[in-house]
């Protein structure tokens, strides 16, 4: 097993909080060990004083973007459900008791990159909760009725999405935006897939195999617990799991070189909804350009842009105006939404958005909300570790993408550096007409 | 009739550090001191909700509570307080209950000098302009006209059962209003909402984490500029009998059908019979888990949906949430039961076997191994529910409207951990019943549904997947279990229609 250790100095608010300032040596507070186990198993230690809590984190680096075969859409999200069904030590009756017994809250969720089981306790179970971790991801089990069953849960989680229209647009916006990439559906997948999903039990069996493996596979700890104690627990359990990952074979996205416009009708009624959607760059916090662009959302459409003022508290003609310019580990969308008041409308908030777009290209943005919006992101980072949970759950997505959190710093150090100049030159080069996909969403009554 | 009052909490934080409550006055101040949290949290809690919304001004509590967080003050644009509040990753807001509304928000101590003055701005001196009015009305409509109507049947089978339960009581509209009784909300309405309502003898204070130890007396003093008085709450409301099975349905293009149902109870946090029935609850129906008794009846076993659930109080955005919210307070709760959209042909069955399941252990009891698990497993997830300062800062307030002391956390565990299996099955038998309840239903074919009903005529499922034999041969038990809907309890509103 390789340890390595980073340890910050907890300047700004004396330490012993579960929230701190990391002072000058990068923005994450708290002091963290990497281990990788000889099968390839990597294990992110954070220990954190929060009152005898502490959180369990298992990120699989597999999510709806790994269902690259035909007819499988939805599948990642589905072997989540699959994964709360025993085992042959532990059957799914009795690994639900002694979580109860625990007193755990536990759950899990998949994404486009990722999905992650976690888990709250009390620090005093950590043993029995790596021995049920430990044994579900290496020996799962379950018979073809149970998964049969599970697949009726999991229809019923996409009817239970589906009556809203944002559920609606997404889909049609990927498939919109991807012809070649599995990013072209979304995490619940296509309905007649998951119609399907009951007849696919041989196939679960071949994508727990390929993909739940140790080298795939990353776990954060945080709390009140004892790194060395910790590490030694997950080696005797997770020692013996045998390598063997397999990688997707996602093809590449070609370059987009046409705008794309779809209109979609929604059964039902709703505001008129708006998405201009980019393709965007994978995540890479040593690229200045690609990070300054990552920032753009909040600058040109947060609550204090000049389109926000404009249309939401001056003319009063969207409902909201925002947009996400997230990370992702291929390249994806960077999508700006808008709910419009009136449909007529529609065409002008588009010209609104391009303006801005138009605006942003040509002049450079003013120091003054550049900083503003730096130290924006340094609160709302350290404003979102108050507990072992959301220290995990925040680096889920960052530990999926490059595998550890090394990234966090390099990503706000990076931040620091943006300029006016790198944001003009992040908004010629991703925010282009041609990159671009456009969805509205109107209802039919 | 209860008598509330409001206390002084300190608190433990689940055995860490607490300082000892150093409120300047033992009424009128919650405070929960945590060193070295490098945020502060405040919560102002004024005695209001939309009980108190006027008739036919039903909204007005919550329009003027989000014109205090979401408009400008007298000297400062709103556009301004949020460039203001951009570079601190701050904000506050509100919330609106039926008995309470609470101004909000949380702020690195770094940051609490930009941040104090614009708070105490916003409560003191609002601007009530035209420009965040407009907005905020529209908003509000755009909320009940189409989102809540046409965006989640979750949500909406929920309002509906709700505004059934309390019909004809200050509890019985929406917080959010009626898409009327908003169109006839006025500016001036606002202002003498605001006048009445948040007064110096109307609030308490709530500040939680790294604050200086000034700083509730320098809050308490500046608040000093809001008017005097202490208005006078209405009476708790005292939900009519139920008579039978009452439906109300709601007609509409829909996938699946979503279905809440229970009833009014008269159990509150703190009473003796609260602890017992939250333990109950737990095992038959906790929020968002699979330990849930429902849950494995209708999800696990059958694969219906996506979750079943049940509350003895109430508990908002259930779908988002998966612990309870604190701030909602009452003086009257329910009994619920949640079953989250099922395929309309397995929507007379889910029904029937929900109902069963809860006939069966109001007749049955709870078992002591049942009993045993539920208690050790509440013991410890109980900590779940308030993790940050500011969720605890929360329920703390919570706590002074129910007059309990100490902290709730655990205060809970302990009453949980002394329980008998005795007290348990004894507060279901005078609390819990299964013939008496209003249903909500959102669904296609609504009369389709309603002769079913009436006719408890069979139900049958078939399955498209293998089930093994007792869950088979239970299926035929429910899908006969008689649920004697009679003529005239089965209500049916077009979507349309509704919370006009």
């Amino acid at each position: 097993m390789r340890t390595l250790m980073y340890v910050f100095l907890l300047l700004l608010c004396g330490g012993g909080a579960l929230m701190a300032d990391s002072g000058d040596k990068g923005v994450f507070p708290y002091p963290y060990s990497v281990s990788t186990l000889d099968n390839g198993l990597t294990i992110i230690t954070i220990p954190t004083s929060s009152g005898g809590l502490m959180s369990y984190y298992s990120i699989v680096r597999t999510g709806a973007r790994d269902e690259y075969e035909k007819g499988k859409t939805g599948f990642a999200h589905f072997f989540e459900h699959m994964m709360f069904r025993g085992t042959k030590n532990y059957p799914a009756s009795m690994y639900d008791r002694m979580v109860t017994e625990m007193g755990a809250d536990a759950n899990a969720y998949t994404t486009d990159d990722y999905t992650a089981y976690h888990m709250s306790f009390a620090a005093e179970d950590l043993e029995t909760v790596v021995m049920l971790e430990s044994d579900r991801f290496q020996y799962l089990a379950y018979e073809e009725a149970a998964f049969q069953t599970e697949a009726g849960a999991v229809y019923g989680e996409y009817r239970k999405n589906r009556s809203n229209p944002w559920s609606v647009l997404f889909e049609d916006l990927m498939k919109t935006a991807f012809t070649r990439h599995t990013y072209g559906h979304t995490t619940i997948g296509f309905e007649a897939d998951i119609k399907a999903m009951p007849g696919l039990y041989e196939y679960s069996k071949e994508f727990f195999s390929r993909y739940y493996r140790p080298e795939n596979v990353v776990l954060v700890l945080t709390g009140d617990f004892d790194s060395e104690k910790a590490l030694s627990l997950i080696e005797s359990h997770y020692g013996s799991w045998k390598p063997g990952y397999q990688p997707p074979a996602i093809e590449a996205e070609p370059e987009q070189t046409a705008e794309r416009s779809v209109q979609v009708d929604y059964d039902g009624k709703t505001l008129p909804l708006l998405v201009v959607a980019y393709k965007a760059p994978a995540l890479d916090a040593s690229n200045r350009t690609m990070v300054a662009g990552s920032m753009l959302d909040d600058l040109m459409f947060g609550e204090t842009s000049a389109i926000y003022k404009k249309l939401v508290l001056q003319q009063q003609k969207v409902q909201f105006i925002s947009a996400g310019f997230g990370f992702n580990r291929d390249p994806q969308l960077w999508s700006v939404y808008a709910m419009v008041k009136d449909a007529a409308d529609i065409a002008y908030v588009r010209e609104e958005i391009d303006r801005t777009v138009a605006q942003y290209r040509s002049t450079p943005v003013e120091e003054k909300h550049l900083t503003a919006l730096k130290k924006r992101l340094k609160y709302s980072f350290l404003m979102n570790l108050d507990t072992p949970d959301k220290v995990a759950g925040g680096l889920a997505r960052y530990v999926a993408i490059t595998g550890g959190i090394e990234v966090v710093d390099a990503l706000y150090a990076m931040y620091e550096q943006v300029t006016p100049s790198d944001i003009m030159a992040a908004v010629e080069q991703y925010l282009n007409p041609e990159r671009r996909t456009i969805v509205t969403l109107q209802g039919r009554k | 009739m209860r008598t509330f009052r409001y206390t002084c909490i300190t608190a433990t934080l689940l055995g860490m550090i607490m300082a000892a409550c150093s409120s300047p006055s033992a009424n009128d101040a919650v405070l929960l001191p945590v060193k070295d949290d490098p945020t502060i949290s405040f919560s102002l809690w004024f005695k209001v909700g939309s009980q108190c919304d006027p008739e036919g001004k039903e909204g007005l509590a919550a329009m003027t509570a989000a014109m205090l967080t979401r408009g400008g003050t007298v000297g400062k644009s709103y556009e301004d307080i949020l460039d203001a509040l951009y570079p601190l990753y701050a904000e506050y807001g509100s919330s609106c209950d039926k008995e309470m509304t609470v101004i909000s928000g949380r702020v690195h101590r770094d940051n609490l000098e930009v941040y104090y003055p614009l708070l105490t701005d916003a409560l003191l001196h609002p601007g009530f302009r035209e420009e965040d009015f407009s907005r905020i009305k529209s908003e509000s409509l755009n909320m009940l006209e189409k989102t809540l109507r046409y965006s989640s049947d979750e949500e909406l089978g929920k309002a509906v059962f709700y505004n059934a339960v309390y019909d004809g009581t200050n509890y019985g509209h929406l917080n959010l209003g009626t898409v009327s009784s908003l169109n006839s909300i006025t500016l001036d309405d606002i202002r003498a909402f605001y006048e009445k309502w948040y007064t110096r003898g109307n609030i308490v204070i709530g500040i939680a984490g790294g604050y200086d130890s000034e700083l509730p007396a320098r809050l308490r003093k500046d608040l000093e500029a809001l008017p005097e008085g202490a208005p006078v709450l209405p009476e708790a409301p005292q939900p009519g009998d139920i008579s039978g099975l009452r439906f109300t349905m709601v007609e509409k293009e829909c996938n699946a059908t979503a279905i809440s149902f229970g009833f009014p109870i008269d159990v509150l946090r703190g009473d003796d019979d609260f602890w017992a029935l939250a333990l109950f609850n737990s095992w038959f129906g906790e929020h968002r888990n699979s330990s849930s008794h429902l849950y494995q009846v209708i999800r696990e076993a059958r694969g219906m949906n996506y979750g079943d659930y049940s509350y003895i109080e109430i508990f908002p955005n259930g779908g988002r949430r998966s612990m309870p919210a604190p701030n909602n307070a009452r003086r009257q709760q329910l009994f619920e039961v949640w079953l989250r959209p099922v395929q309309h042909e397995y929507r007379h069955f889910a029904l029937r076997a929900a109902v069963r399941e809860l006939q069966m252990v109001i007749e049955n009891g709870m078992t002591q191994e049942q009993f045993e698990l539920t208690q050790q497993f509440l013991n410890k997830y109980a900590l779940h529910y308030a993790t940050t300062t500011s969720e605890r800062l929360g329920y703390a307030i919570d706590a002074a409207f129910y007059g309990l002391d100490g902290d709730y956390t655990e205060l809970f565990r302990s009453k949980i951990e002394a329980l008998t299996l005795q007290q348990v099955n004894d507060a279901i038998h005078r609390h819990l019943q299964h013939e008496n309840m209003q249903v909500g239903i959102v669904t296609m074919d609504a009369q389709s549904f309603a002769d079913d009903l009436l006719r408890d005529a069979p139900s049958p499922v078939t399955y498209s997947t293998p089930k093994p034999d007792e869950v088979l041969e239970e299926d035929k038990a429910i899908a006969a279990y008689p649920l004697k809907v009679e003529d005239g309890n089965i209500r049916i509103v077009p979507v349309d229609k509704i919370f006009n």
